[in-house]
């Protein structure tokens, strides 16, 4: 790895340890490999969202023309979310992409990821089932949030009644998460979901 | 001749040769020869083992040849006659005839006197037995009349003998130079050897101390109290203030670098995070943005700026603050202020303007930012050019492929470049034109009128 993106994250590893939103628990990083190429990063669940209380699991992959391309960030924690994909945990984020500048940092990266969670952007979408829940029926996209928070991320508000219709499925025979995206797709639909997963 | 020997040698005097030669005798008022310094005896003999000289008083008193050029350190002492001075002359005729005892020896006509001398140097081994045998009556008779003169010239005009045998020879008169050189003497009136116009002795050392100052005839310097050296005219004051200027300039060149160097040390490169004083040799550069007040090393804000993979937009912003800025003004330190920012900005381009645009070519190319560019514009006659503005280009297809050449050519270029660049970091000017040579300052701006 060129030097000076290993020496960066070096500094930058230091620099989230010591930050007071590892303090307050906010956000967390930790190391995968000696060489700084991957990490881990952990956020929390904004407060006064669908997604408090729950902690997500983030892959960083550090490139070695770091820090003039952005490092690659995908949740590894399943989310409900417009801009992250529900399958493969893909971020649909500026600064990640196109918008990125090299005074950007691993910390501020997770702190637009958690600022991402509490503001979604459904007219850029990553997940457009997603995307198109959220602008039709907020509600719905809210309690589904919370749902897989609940389920994904360790988060405390329990839905008996998405809980009930997956057991269902199951029953049929369908593989649990498969049954969770089918449901949180359709509205929590139990019919339509059947009829999708059976089509 | 054994005969007239005899004769011979009452006829001369005998002088002390302590006082010969150190003008200083430790018998004082009791030596039993005469006190007389050198320009005052005509030499005749001198005999081995003894400690007294044979002579006679100066026979022919001289026009003195400095006098008449206005300048004789002896003054009133001198032993030759100063002109229009009576009284002088009185006195040194007074002293020429207590001093000559033998009244025969005033009489004697010059040549019969320098025969005689020639005559008992050839009769020395008789004269030196003569001398033996007279010495005691000599102490006697002679004590009473040793000089009451206790001048303390400590120089002659005449030559010794080479049979004086003087104790330090390195310190006779002849070797050490006297305060004015008969050139400085004739020349006098010239105002170029005026103290105040000669130069300081060159060759002072560091500490002030000249290798030959007993000897030496040059002006030699005070201390400066700035510089700590003795560099300062003791006589010419314009001269001396000229140094004191010159080290208070010094001076608040040090502490404007001092103070440079202090605001730049703890700064911190936005995109490494390395101290950029502390980076490797060749990189510890700042890279300063004219728009915005954020700090960069040079090497990671123009590697920044080439990044391919964004839009102009973004690599053209700064990467902290998002403000565009059309190009990078390299540094040696950080600046703070406005003022020092515009004036670092406005000697960069004035360094620019000073060199040849590679694209104007002299007048046989064309470039792109037309009188926008920081470059020279002139042809090989020096007429400077007005290419009138840069010339708005629609980026298309056609442009694309051009521009994927020019860059290849352009990372050839850099590569090529990549080493010697890393040693010539000293030398800011080449460094400025070879990056502005080549990479985005130009670069960019290329692409901002493209877009």
């Amino acid at each position: 790895m060129a030097n000076i993106a290993a020496q960066r994250i070096k500094r930058e590893f230091k620099e989230v340890i010591k930050s007071e939103e590892v303090a307050k628990c906010a956000i967390k990083l930790e190391l995968v490999d000696d060489n700084y190429t991957e990490l881990r990063g952990e956020i929390a669940g904004p407060p006064d969202t669908a997604y408090e209380g729950g902690n997500f699991l983030l892959e960083i992959k550090v490139p070695e023309t770091y820090p003039f391309n952005p490092p690659k960030v995908r949740f590894m924690t399943r989310i409900w979310h417009p801009n992250i994909s529900s399958v493969t945990g893909a971020i649909c984020l500026d600064i990640l992409k196109d918008q990125w500048a090299a005074a950007m940092t691993l910390r501020t990266v997770l702190l637009s990821l958690q600022a991402l969670l509490s503001a979604a952007e459904p007219d850029d979408p990553q997940d457009a089932v997603v995307a198109r829940q959220y602008k039709e029926n907020l509600e719905m996209f809210k309690l589904t949030a919370r749902h897989w928070t609940n389920v994904y991320a360790g988060g405390p508000n329990v839905n008996p009644e998405c809980d009930e219709k997956i057991k269902r499925l199951i029953d049929m025979g369908i593989e649990e998460h498969q049954a969770r995206v089918a449901l949180s797709s359709y509205n929590w639909d139990l019919e339509r979901a059947t009829e999708q997963l059976f089509s | 001749m054994a005969e007239s020997a005899q004769p011979l040698v009452r006829k001369y005097k005998k002088y002390c040769l302590q006082y010969y030669n150190s003008a200083v005798c430790p018998y004082g008022f009791h030596c039993t020869y005469n006190h007389s310094e050198r320009h005052e005896i005509d030499l005749v003999a001198y005999l081995e083992g003894t400690d007294f000289i044979l002579g006679e008083p100066p026979k022919t008193i001289r026009q003195c040849h400095y006098y008449k050029l206005g300048r004789c350190i002896f003054q009133d002492r001198c032993r030759y006659l100063h002109d229009n001075d009576d009284s002088l002359r009185n006195q040194s005729d007074q002293q020429g005839a207590t001093n000559s005892q033998p009244s025969e020896k005033v009489d004697l006509p010059s040549t019969s006197a320098q025969a005689d001398k020639k005559s008992e140097s050839e009769s020395q081994p008789n004269l030196s037995k003569e001398l033996t045998q007279t010495n005691d009556e000599e102490h006697e008779s002679d004590g009473t009349e040793s000089s009451l003169e206790e001048d303390e010239e400590e120089e002659g005009a005449c030559a010794s003998p080479a049979v004086v045998k003087n104790k330090s020879w390195a310190e006779a008169p002849e070797f050490v130079p006297r305060g004015w050189s008969y050139a400085q003497v004739v020349k006098a009136d010239e105002p170029q050897d005026k103290l105040e116009n000669r130069k300081l002795c060159p060759y002072t050392t560091k500490e002030g101390i000249c290798v030959n100052v007993a000897t030496c005839n040059n002006v030699h310097g005070e201390f400066c109290d700035m510089c700590e050296r003795y560099l300062l005219h003791p006589y010419n004051e314009s001269e001396r203030k000229r140094h004191q200027q010159e080290c208070v300039e010094q001076h608040e060149r040090n502490m404007e670098h001092s103070f440079a160097i202090q605001r730049s040390k703890e700064k911190t490169c936005g995109i490494c995070f390395e101290i950029i004083m502390e980076k490797a040799n060749g990189e510890q550069r700042f890279g300063i943005l004219p728009n915005c007040n954020h700090c960069f090393c040079l090497t990671c804000i123009r590697k920044w700026r080439q990044a391919h993979q964004f839009e102009n937009k973004i690599i053209r912003a700064c990467p902290e603050c998002r403000v565009t800025s059309d190009f990078v003004c390299p540094s040696m330190y950080w600046v703070d202020t406005k003022e020092d920012k515009s004036k670092l900005i406005e000697d960069y381009k004035e360094a620019l303007s000073r060199k040849d645009c590679k694209y104007f070519k002299r007048g046989e190319g064309k470039c792109p930012f037309g009188n926008k560019c920081f470059y020279k514009h002139a042809t090989p006659d020096g007429n400077n050019i007005d290419v009138g503005p840069p010339s708005r280009q629609r980026r298309h297809r056609h442009v694309d492929t051009e521009l994927d050449v020019l860059q290849v050519v352009l990372w050839d270029f850099l590569d090529g470049r990549d080493f010697p660049w890393q040693s010539l970091a000293n030398d800011l000017e080449d460094l400025v034109s070879f990056f502005t040579d080549s990479d985005e300052s130009d670069w960019s701006d290329y692409e901002l009128f493209l877009d």
